[in-house]
């Protein structure tokens, strides 16, 4: 492999399977901006919009374009859900950090395993109709890929937009650091947060189909993907959704290469070093 | 009587006893420390898959064998907790959860080492008395498990545990009052972590074959909600969790109750399901875990007499 055709290979495959991973980041870095805590239960989010789509596109056979919108929509109530019932209350119990961590792999565990025992152990796929075969920058792509990225790029804008454009990032910001003080100001943190944790599950919905396309479904989507997710959204500097767009199109071009050069397992490797790296270099301490 | 002595019953009682131990040792690393280890089954599978594999390829006794990947598993914990314990709580999490998720995939990958997903072994049991093996060795972890319960028991009431349990409730205070905090976090991470790669090696036999499905991140949710679930600042709330999870499920459920075997997968989706669930009710409801938090009024007469020693 000569090194043009390294490089090309590795923009073009870094870039696709950065998509989701990029809309997954941006997802979690909402709610962690907004409340503070590591959401592991977010990579549920990915598996259930993984899932609500292939039901819609391969048992209802709903068009696969058809149906992203309303399984992300789901995957965003069931998201708004997880946090009234249990990830609010427990909030407002004053409950510390790391127990809220151990929570949300409780939450996650309960919906993972939950989809398992209604869809069963099988592996689902999509049925994406007719595609399109074309050549970006000398390699071969299909139609869907492309408009994967696409749309995984406008909505990953549109929620970039959301936080720096409009007066929701402030408010965001206001309610995680006082809520108290924020209510005082007029604002209404229940309809915020509601608002903020229907979006990242939307988001994460549908990073979790963009995965799911190219390969299969199966309950350990999000699962897979969560801990590349945290490092993603960690080394982009928690709660800065500009941070994680760029570590998201990072980490997938780098993890890319390294998986082209030697074996997929080396990629975490070098993902877990730029992290401590990076977190060593911000100087991050208790 | 002999084949029960023999068998599944008292494999399952081993395996449940190694994780009593693990259990404990969670229960000292973070309710007596506060340091979030998330890499615990990846320190397990280390020591696990060293000890399987400095036996196997050097050829060593089992014994030398242990001692060395118990070694390994330090000098590999030290430089992990080198690097991250001066962080803040949730890049120690991620970055150990990280480096066990790391450790799985080499153990897959690196085939030509490990045998990947094939299974690694045989290993025996380091001696042989005909149908009592597997009792000597259940025996054996027993009294390993109940060590490391009396050392955990005796840290609660030592001067030493003290400067532990002050790291936990404010490392910014405990610094300030002259205690070198992350020195301290970095040892006891090192000599723990260690222990944990002690119990991977001295379980190798009792699996007979390791496979990487052994040491995945189930391993260590199943121990952080079953720590949770007993108590996480009581010595024996590992115990009581692990007897409620594992032993309820996995003993009680697959050798008491027949399950046919084509719900075998549903019963391994609603263990989980139920884990998760249990947790989430007992963070909600009882934060403090089956046996509740530990009493921890000030002993005028046990301080004095600690003073006596100490001065």
């Amino acid at each position: 492999m000569t090194f043009v055709m390294f490089l090309k290979s590795t923009l073009t495959i870094g870039l696709l399977e950065s998509a989701p991973l990029m809309l997954a980041a941006v997802g979690f870095t909402l709610i962690f901006c907004l409340n503070g805590f590591i959401n592991i239960a977010f990579a549920e989010n990915l598996t259930i919009g993984a899932y609500l789509a292939v039901t819609f596109n391969s048992m209802l056979g709903w068009n696969f374009y058809a149906s992203i919108i309303p399984a992300s929509v789901l995957a965003g109530v069931i998201s708004v859900i997880t946090y009234l019932v249990v990830f609010r209350p427990a909030m407002r119990r004053g409950m510390g950090k790391s127990e809220m961590i151990i929570l949300s792999v409780g939450v996650s565990f309960v919906l993972r395993f939950g989809i398992n025992l209604i869809y069963g152990s099988n592996l689902f796929y999509f049925n994406v109709g007719k595609t399109y075969y074309l050549t970006l920058f000398g390699m071969g792509i299909t139609s869907t890929q492309l408009i994967c990225l696409g749309l995984a790029l406008i909505i990953a804008l549109g929620l970039y937009l959301f936080m720096y454009k409009t007066n929701y990032g402030q408010i965001m910001r206001a309610l995680s650091d006082n809520e108290e003080l924020a209510t005082i100001a007029g604002i209404n943190p229940i309809k915020v947060s509601v608002l903020v944790w229907f979006l990242s599950g939307f988001a994460g919905g549908l990073a979790g189909i963009f995965t799911g396309v190219f390969t299969w479904v199966h309950s350990g989507i999000g699962w897979n993907m969560i801990l590349t997710i945290l490092l993603v959204a960690i080394i982009g500097r928690v709660g800065n959704v500009r941070g994680a767009l760029i570590a998201g199109a990072g980490v997938g071009i780098i993890t890319t290469a390294v998986t082209l050069v030697t074996k997929p397992a080396y990629g975490a490797v070098v993902l877990l070093i730029i992290f401590i790296a990076i977190l060593k270099f911000r100087k991050v301490q208790v | 009587m002999e084949q029960l002595l023999s068998g599944y019953f008292i494999y399952m009682l081993s395996i449940l006893l190694l994780f009593v131990a693990l259990a404990t040792i969670l229960h000292m690393q973070f309710g007596i420390t506060g340091i979030v280890s998330f890499g615990i089954a990846g320190i397990w599978g280390f020591g696990m898959y060293s000890c399987a594999i400095i036996m196997i390829k050097l050829n060593t006794p089992f014994v030398l064998a242990v001692i060395m990947a118990t070694v390994l598993t330090g000098i590999i914990s030290l430089g992990i907790g080198r690097i991250l314990l001066n962080l803040d709580d949730q890049s120690v999490l991620v970055g150990t959860l990280a480096f066990s998720v790391i450790i799985e995939d080499m153990i897959v990958s690196e085939s030509w080492l490990t045998k990947g997903v094939m299974g690694y072994g045989p290993v025996k049991f380091p001696f042989d008395f005909g149908i009592y093996t597997k009792l000597a060795y259940f025996l054996i972890i027993l009294l390993f498990t109940i060590a490391v319960m009396y050392y955990a028991g005796r840290l609660h009431r030592s001067p030493y545990g003290r400067l532990l349990l002050s790291i936990q409730d404010n490392e910014p205070l405990a610094r300030s009052l002259g205690k070198p905090t992350f020195r301290q976090k970095l040892i006891f991470f090192t000599f723990t972590s260690a222990l944990v790669g002690f119990f991977g090696a001295i379980s190798v036999p009792v699996y007979n074959f390791v496979f990487p499905k052994y040491i995945g991140p189930d391993i260590t949710f199943t121990l952080w909600i079953a720590l949770l679930l007993g108590a996480r600042k009581r010595v024996f709330g590992g115990l009581v969790g692990i007897v409620a999870t594992v032993g309820l499920f996995d003993i009680i459920l697959e050798t008491v109750v027949p399950i046919p075997s084509q719900y075998a997968g549903m019963l391994y989706n609603s263990k989980y399901f139920l884990y998760g669930l249990v947790l989430v009710l007992v963070l909600m409801f009882r934060p403090s875990g089956i046996l509740g938090d530990k009493n921890r009024s000030i002993n005028i007469k046990n301080i004095s007499k600690f003073e006596k020693k100490e001065g």
